[in-house]
């Protein structure tokens, strides 16, 4: 069978700025991907390129298969057809909750897949209680707090019980409970048949939500890997810009090593 | 400038409700033609920008704050027609939802404001801009004048709807049934406070925005999706542009130089009603100025039956209830190219969407 | 702290517009006489009244109609305070201002002079003065009392069955929708330059401020706009917008929205 998504050598650039350069990734069925960098790496754009949001300059991306170009996606069966299978969800919520209400906003992907009114209705129902947001559903959008919006985000693609999907920073601006409520939304998923490819730059989630790794720095895939090995490899990790070093003092010795605050403990590397 | 409901008759309403649907719907295919479906998006979020920009108090000279409308920056940046349809939304939501205007009187708002406004603005920065360099200090002033005309286009044809109110609409007693005040009150009374503070609020606005976008997103300046081109052409060719600049030039010139035309006395040779030949005097002028001749002693059958068959609404080039002959001229000259530009530009439109039968070859 | 009026006035209209949505929202969920009647007859009905306010050439009848208007705020649980001071003062603050100089102004039969100022008041110049502003005062009225009645989606909605085209229902939507949005932007903006500016500035740097923050918010606005037509091409759109409306029609809807056509139609008829 073929890949989920077979990505050759690809480019793509923001108007003469190249953002991605030379990619190559594959990634199969049920995979969890965690796609790793920092801000500027091109994790945003490389979701946008997998969504056929965007289009790369070269190179070819494969869904299942089909080749994803620009044509293609003009004819209306295929297009129905991929935009129910693969579902992204924005890094700023407010992008994506751009319906009057909650029950709107959620509807609107089934509505716009020419679903009868019966069966949106009862779908969005099914979403809002899933997600536990039934409460909100004549909430409009900018009388919700940013987990409830994430919420609500995510119930909007999983509404249409999408193959493949794409989180970018699903967590970040997030506070703990609502971060560790998503964290526990794509670990439910491990061991279905949904592909989950995240992209992020907060590496305490990643060995939670991935079975496998992707680093990217300045638009290029440079390693891949469990999230044990990556994570554990610090020179890595720094080159990729996500871990810092500076300097600090232990016992009257000043030193500089690699490290993330927010651990309960330094590691360090002698 | 936004009236609000009770300031407008019925039949102004609907009257100018219906040049307002005219000018959406031109607007509306034409943006959906350029922009296809980023337009939704663009439009709508660039209204609540409008909106917001129109919420703002604008520091004046002498302590005082005014309000721009935004027509002067959505005129640059989306062009006339987007220009019509996001103010008109930031209009419509704040008609309804804040109470900010009438809602019988949204269409004239939209006209004044939108429309006029959108055009005005737009025609004015073009031809002052010209081809001048994207950062150049021209295009700064041509965006402050741009924006302040029109505003105070805006205001003057707010005022003459509200000036002709009086006189076209009172019950018998002589008492005003909509907006009281009679065109040589209203028109100063919204010339004044447009001239001054909210004409320099737009100017301000219009031109510090441009500044910006200068230094900070020049491709905004540039204007957005083909939107800001020139309305009646696609060229992209200076030199087809530059000639329907001098056109523009032209119009105006001639229109601001229309009272030149009382200067000429009599009546013009041939444009005689039955009246003008019964009367003495002036069968005097029209022998005079024809060689002598004096005119046939009835009035022929013809001239009879047909010179009552129409009145028309401003006869004479001056409406009943402006005193002073060369306003009336200027008003009557800005009112007839206004109409015809407006109309030219309509039929553009649907001409475009006409569909049209393929030549067999 | 009055160092910079323009800002502080600016924001105190952020502060007032974000509390209309919020008074809107709370009113829309009381049990009152609109709130339970299909928002299509909310619309024609209070449209309909609107226009008779208009079409009226008697004085009485218009005031009939103020009086309508506020039953049916009271019905609808809006707090006649609420209105006085969102409405009635506001209009006359404007309105009643805009009309007072009629009073002198407009020629007519005598009804007193005031002698200090050399002018004298007409008949005329009263009627038409109570006219506007009895005017201007129903149709506010009317107006509020829906929209606090009534969610903006539902209002959008009827107009849609009325056959409003469905692209200018869903702009008006998403406009609604990012007004907030981008109000809550600007006062950001506005609050930390206002904290960090030390002093009084001078008139052109407050113009240049001003300037400067609708520059960076239409920049914002414009981006904003291309990634929500991202996010609306990722879950499906092509361009044709589908909504959901699911009004249905009771025999209270029907009742209601005959009561409405037949009152405006006989306060315009006995006003004529």
């Amino acid at each position: 069978m073929a890949s989920t998504y077979e990505v050759q050598d690809i480019s793509y650039s923001y108007e003469a700025v190249p953002a991605i350069r030379g990619l190559t990734l594959r990634i199969e069925a049920g995979d969890r991907i965690a796609l790793l960098g920092a801000n500027g790496s091109g994790k945003s754009t490389l979701l946008r390129l997998l969504d056929a949001l965007y289009f790369p300059s070269a190179g070819s991306i494969a869904f299942q298969g089909e080749p994803l170009t620009e044509k293609c996606l003009q004819q209306e069966e295929f297009f129905l057809n991929f935009r129910r299978r693969v579902a992204l969800v924005f890094q700023n919520p407010d992008v994506q909750l751009f319906n009057p209400t909650v029950f709107d906003e959620v509807a609107y992907g089934p509505l716009q897949l020419q679903w009868n009114k019966e069966d949106v209705l009862r779908r969005v129902d099914e979403t809002l209680e899933f997600m536990s947001i039934s409460h909100l559903r004549d909430r409009p959008p900018y009388r919700l707090s940013g987990g409830e919006k994430k919420r609500v985000a995510l119930a909007s693609v999983l509404v249409l019980d999408p193959e493949v999907l794409l989180l970018d920073e699903p967590t970040a601006t997030l506070d703990p409970k609502s971060q560790s409520q998503v964290v526990d939304l794509i670990q439910q998923w491990k061991g279905t048949a949904k592909t989950v490819i995240t992209a992020t730059h907060q590496l305490e989630i990643v060995e939670d939500i991935a079975d496998r790794v992707f680093v990217l720095e300045a638009g290029a895939v440079i390693a891949q890997g469990t999230p044990s090995e990556v994570l554990s490899n610090s020179g890595l990790l720094l080159r990729a810009n996500l871990i810092h070093a500076h300097r600090h003092r232990h016992d009257g010795v000043v030193h500089s090593h690699p490290h993330l605050h927010g651990h309960s403990h330094h590691e360090h590397e002698r | 400038m936004h009236i609000p409901d009770g300031y407008l008759s019925p039949s102004t309403c609907a009257t100018l409700y219906a040049f307002a649907a005219a000018g959406w719907y031109a607007a509306l295919q034409r943006v959906k033609r350029l922009l296809a479906t980023r337009a939704i998006p663009l439009i709508s979020v660039f209204a609540a920008f409008c909106f917001v920009v129109m919420m703002f108090n604008v520091p004046l000279p002498g302590g005082t704050t005014g309000h721009a409308v935004g027509v002067g920056v959505a005129a640059i940046v989306l062009g006339p027609w987007g220009s019509i349809l996001a103010i008109s939304i930031a209009l419509a939501i704040q008609a309804l939802f804040f109470g900010d205007g009438g809602i019988t009187t949204l269409g004239a708002n939209c006209f004044n404001m939108a429309i006029v406004g959108s055009f005005v603005a737009y025609v004015v920065y073009r031809m002052i801009a010209a081809n001048s360099n994207l950062k150049s200090r021209q295009r700064v002033f041509a965006a402050a004048v741009a924006g302040y005309v029109a505003i105070n286009a805006s205001a003057l044809v707010t005022a003459i709807e509200l000036g002709i109110q009086p006189a076209l609409f009172h019950d018998p007693s002589g008492t005003p049934l909509y907006a009281p005040y009679p065109l040589h009150v209203a028109i100063p009374a919204m010339m004044i406070g447009h001239l001054t503070f909210a004409g320099l609020a737009e100017a301000a606005i219009s031109a510090g925005m441009v500044s910006y976008l200068q230094r900070a997103d020049l491709g905004l300046l540039r204007g957005i999706g083909g939107l800001a081109q020139s309305p009646a052409s696609a060229f992209a060719n200076p030199s087809a542009e530059g000639s329907q600049r001098r056109l523009w030039w032209a119009v105006a010139l001639l229109m601001l130089l229309t009272p030149l035309g009382i200067l000429a006395a009599g009546t013009a040779w041939g444009e005689w009603s039955s009246a003008d030949l019964t009367n003495p005097q002036t069968r005097k002028q029209i022998a005079a100025a024809s060689r002598n001749h004096a005119p046939p002693s009835s009035v022929p059958a013809g001239i009879a039956k047909l010179s009552n068959l129409w009145t028309a609404p401003f006869p004479g080039y001056a409406p009943r209830f402006i005193k002073s002959p060369m306003f009336g001229y200027l008003l009557s000259a800005m009112f007839g190219v206004g109409i015809l530009i407006l109309a030219s530009l309509l039929a553009g439109v649907v001409a475009e969407k006409w569909p049209r039968r393929s030549l067999p070859l | 702290m009055s160092r910079h009026p323009f800002l502080e006035r600016t924001l105190r209209g952020f502060t007032r517009a974000v509390s209309t949505a919020l008074a809107s929202e709370h009113a829309a969920t009381q049990p009152g006489l609109l709130q339970q009647l299909d928002p299509r007859v909310r619309v024609i009905g209070i449209l309909a009244l609107v226009l008779s306010v208009v079409l009226c050439r008697r004085i009485a009848a218009v005031a009939a109609l103020l009086l309508i208007a506020i039953a049916i705020a009271a019905a609808s649980r809006v707090s006649i305070a609420s209105l006085a001071k969102r409405v009635w003062l506001v209009v006359l603050g404007f309105s009643g201002v805009i009309a007072l100089p009629a009073l002198f102004l407009i020629p007519g039969r005598p009804l007193f002079a005031v002698p200090a100022l050399h002018l004298s008041i007409s008949v005329q110049g009263v009627r038409t003065a109570v006219m506007l502003v009895l005017r201007v005062e129903t149709t506010a009225t009317l107006t509020t009392v829906l929209v606090l009645s009534t969610a903006w989606i539902h209002i959008l909605k009827a107009l849609r069955s009325l056959h409003l085209p469905a692209e200018i229902v869903t702009m008006l939507a998403m406009t609604h929708r990012y007004v907030f949005l981008l109000i809550e932007t600007a006062n950001q903006m506005f609050e930390s330059r206002q904290s960090r500016t030390v002093g009084v500035l001078s008139g052109p740097a407050q113009r240049k401020m001003a300037a400067r923050t609708a520059g960076v918010l239409l920049s914002k606005s414009v981006e904003l706009s291309h990634e929500v037509y991202l996010a609306m091409l990722s879950r499906g759109f092509r361009g044709e917008v589908r909504l959901l409306t699911g009004f249905r029609f009771r025999v209270r809807d029907y009742a209601s929205l005959t009561v409405f056509i037949i009152t405006s139609c006989l306060v315009v008829w006995i006003g004529r």
